[in-house]
């Protein structure tokens, strides 16, 4: 099992957290580190999920994220092998 | 001007194109209901016996005029009765508005009379959700609510609204709504997936609700003829084309037509439209995917790859793929693939009931006899809905309307009373058995009150019949609580209801009723049939045609 890590920028509204922690919770991953901060702009926010998953998951675990409406944008990063 | 937020709500639901509404009110949405009673000549309020009742008609509505549904229901357990209906929608991907009104905001999170986080529970069947704080984003929020809805892959968003926020007032802007953009086409290489297609010998198209949601059916049946490709559908695709035509094998998967199923494995390609590879229609995906090319088109990105993994893949409006396409097809007979499909079609066994003379195909087929190509078909969940997706000559488009995703029992009676209000009040016909009915049949008085003919077809043979069905197959006929011992006089009840209620025992006694029914008021037809009637074929849950069972 590979750890990725996926970048997200969401618009900063009430809510979009358990939106988004919800959705690895209704999929069936585990998410092993979260990191959320403000942006320069107040109307974004920036935020580091880290999980685990094979190439299959990931995929998933994106094009899921981008139909999130509060979510702008979805990077995979790099993965890092364990 | 300065409107209160009630009156913005109203405003907005016109704006965006709401004739009618169905619902039911309570504390946390009065202010609305208010201006509902104030502007009635402008928006037709339907009230349901149940939010239940309301949602399954927001949504039978929406997918017989293709509009948005659009449901209200007051905070807390108005809230909780909707569940059900938008899990349902979220499912089979269908357009709809739900307005819930909430507790001020001035006692909300303080677990308040009537206060429940509708926002939370209903977060994984919505495809958004809004809480409105401050009434200056209710006019935004209400379109862009209707906006999503409608968008891309289709769905329920759900608007909570305070009380607070109702009765507060603010400069409203009547700033136009702008209409849904119209999906485009996808760039793809169009040569390129047709160069792939015209290599195939076996070429078998797959198509589901997608087909019905962007109107693709011409393209489809085009698409099938130049190809000679016969089409295997979803359940949620199943009126896409008409039974009649040659090519169409009906239903495949766990309850579909052994040809159906049988072809698609045998092929070497699979053109999947609009469809999801729900593990009821594929089966085993291993044994699936095995020995061909699958090329899906579909709307949803996230499908792509999410149950099978395609060779070729766009991610796109059906209608607009295939319009692309079609040019860049050649056409092919393929005599020897056409050949074996009526080979298997003759192979496919004639369903054998235990009692001849009156069963679920006879009566199936009598009611369809007595119905137009464009009367609405609604049916609840069990053998009855597989029995009436075998047997009943669809023509039409669209003009079914079935829980496919969620399966959820009590659909029908909702859906039809909605279907009615989206056709002019035309006769539509549920096919519901014993279990289902009796779940929501409170919606009779609704059909009462507003003169709906519905005609309940109740396909009654005193069980919760899929169920009994597996526990015979799988479970060494021990029948857990499946029998329902019940002493429920349907046709009584509906009488009780003000409603018409009949029983027919055979053929020629439910002609006689369906020749002469009432066209401003529901009829409840109970035919029972023998118990021990199955749904065949059968392919276990996880097998594949290896595994199909063709008869008891
Ligand atoms: C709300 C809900 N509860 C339970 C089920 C599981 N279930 C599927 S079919 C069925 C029996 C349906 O009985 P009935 O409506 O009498 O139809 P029949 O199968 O007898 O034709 C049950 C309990 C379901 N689909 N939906």
């Amino acid at each position: 099992m590979e750890r990725f890590t996926v970048e997200l920028i969401v618009s900063n509204q009430y809510g979009v957290l358990n939106r988004i922690t919800g959705l690895y919770a209704k999929r069936g991953y585990n998410i092993d580190s979260l990191y959320v901060n403000e942006t320069e702009n107040p109307l974004v926010s920036r935020m580091l999920i880290t999980s685990q998953g094979d190439e299959y998951t990931q995929t998933q675990m994106v094009r899921q994220l981008e139909k999130l409406y509060d979510v702008q944008k979805v990077i995979l990063m790099a993965q890092i092998n364990r | 001007m300065k409107i209160s937020g009630a009156q913005i709500v109203v405003e907005q639901l016109i704006a965006n194109g709401a004739t009618t509404v169905f619902g039911y009110p309570g504390g946390a949405v009065l202010a609305l209901y208010d201006e509902l009673y104030k502007q009635s000549d402008r928006l037709e309020h339907i009230l349901t016996a149940h939010e239940q009742g309301a949602v399954h008609a927001a949504d039978g509505y929406a997918r017989t005029n293709k509009r948005t549904g659009v449901v209200i229901a007051t905070s807390g357990p108005g809230a909780t009765n909707l569940v059900t209906g938008i899990a349902n929608a979220y499912l089979d991907s269908i357009p709809m508005v739900i307005v819930t009104g909430n507790v001020p905001l001035s006692i909300h999170g303080k677990d308040s009379f009537q206060e429940v986080d509708v926002i939370g529970i209903t977060g994984p069947i919505v495809k958004h959700s809004f809480v409105v704080r401050d009434i200056k984003d209710l006019e935004h929020t209400l379109n862009e609510a209707f906006r999503i809805a409608q968008t891309g892959r289709r769905g329920p968003v759900l608007v909570d609204v305070p009380k607070s926020v109702q009765t507060d007032f603010c400069e409203y802007f009547w700033k136009p709504v702008h209409p849904v953009e119209p999906p485009v086409c996808p760039e793809f290489d169009a040569q390129a997936m047709a160069d792939a297609i015209k290599n195939r010998k076996r070429p078998y198209i797959y198509a589901g609700g997608g087909v019905i949601a962007s109107g693709a059916s011409a393209e489809l049946l085009e698409l099938s003829k130049k190809l000679s490709a016969p089409v295997g559908l979803s359940m949620m695709g199943l009126t896409a084309l008409p039974k009649d035509y040659p090519l169409n094998l009906g239903m495949c998967g766990m309850h579909g037509q052994y040809v159906s199923t049988t072809a698609a494995a045998e092929s070497d390609l699979i053109i999947a439209l609009g469809v999801r590879f729900s593990d009821r229609a594929t089966g085993n995906v291993d044994e699936y995917e095995k020995n061909k090319l699958i090329i899906h088109i579909d709307i949803d990105n996230a499908e792509i790859g999410k149950n099978v993994t395609p060779g070729l893949s766009v991610c796109g409006d059906v209608r607009h793929v295939l319009a692309k396409l079609l040019p860049l097809i050649e056409k092919a007979e393929n005599p020897e693939w056409l050949a074996r499909i009526e080979t298997l079609k003759k192979a496919e066994v004639e369903q054998v009931f235990v009692n001849k003379d009156y069963n679920p195909r006879n009566i199936i087929e009598t009611v369809c006899k007595f119905s137009s190509d464009e009367t609405v078909v609604a049916t609840d969940v069990g053998q009855h809905q597989m029995w009436a997706l075998q047997f009943y000559n669809f023509k039409t488009p669209g003009m079914l309307l079935t829980s496919g995703g969620l399966g959820a029992m009590g659909f029908g009676m909702g859906a039809a009373v909605g279907a009615c209000f989206a056709g002019d009040k035309a006769k539509t016909v549920l096919f519901t058995g014993d279990g289902s009915f009796a779940m929501n049949l409170i919606e009779l008085a609704t059909a009462v009150t507003y003169k709906l003919p519905i005609v309940v077809i109740l396909i009654n043979n005193g069980a919760l019949g899929l169920p009994l069905q597996w526990q015979h197959t799988f479970f060494e006929d021990r029948d857990a609580y499946s029998r329902l011992d019940r002493k429920t006089d349907f046709p009584a009840l509906a009488k009780a209801f003000g409603a018409h209620g009949h029983r027919a025992d055979s053929v020629s006694e439910l002609e006689a009723i369906l020749k002469d029914l009432p066209d401003d008021l529901p009829t409840v037809i109970d035919c029972q049939i023998e118990q021990s009637e199955m749904v065949f074929p059968m392919i276990p849950p996880g097998g594949s045609v290896k595994n199909i069972i063709l008869r008891g």
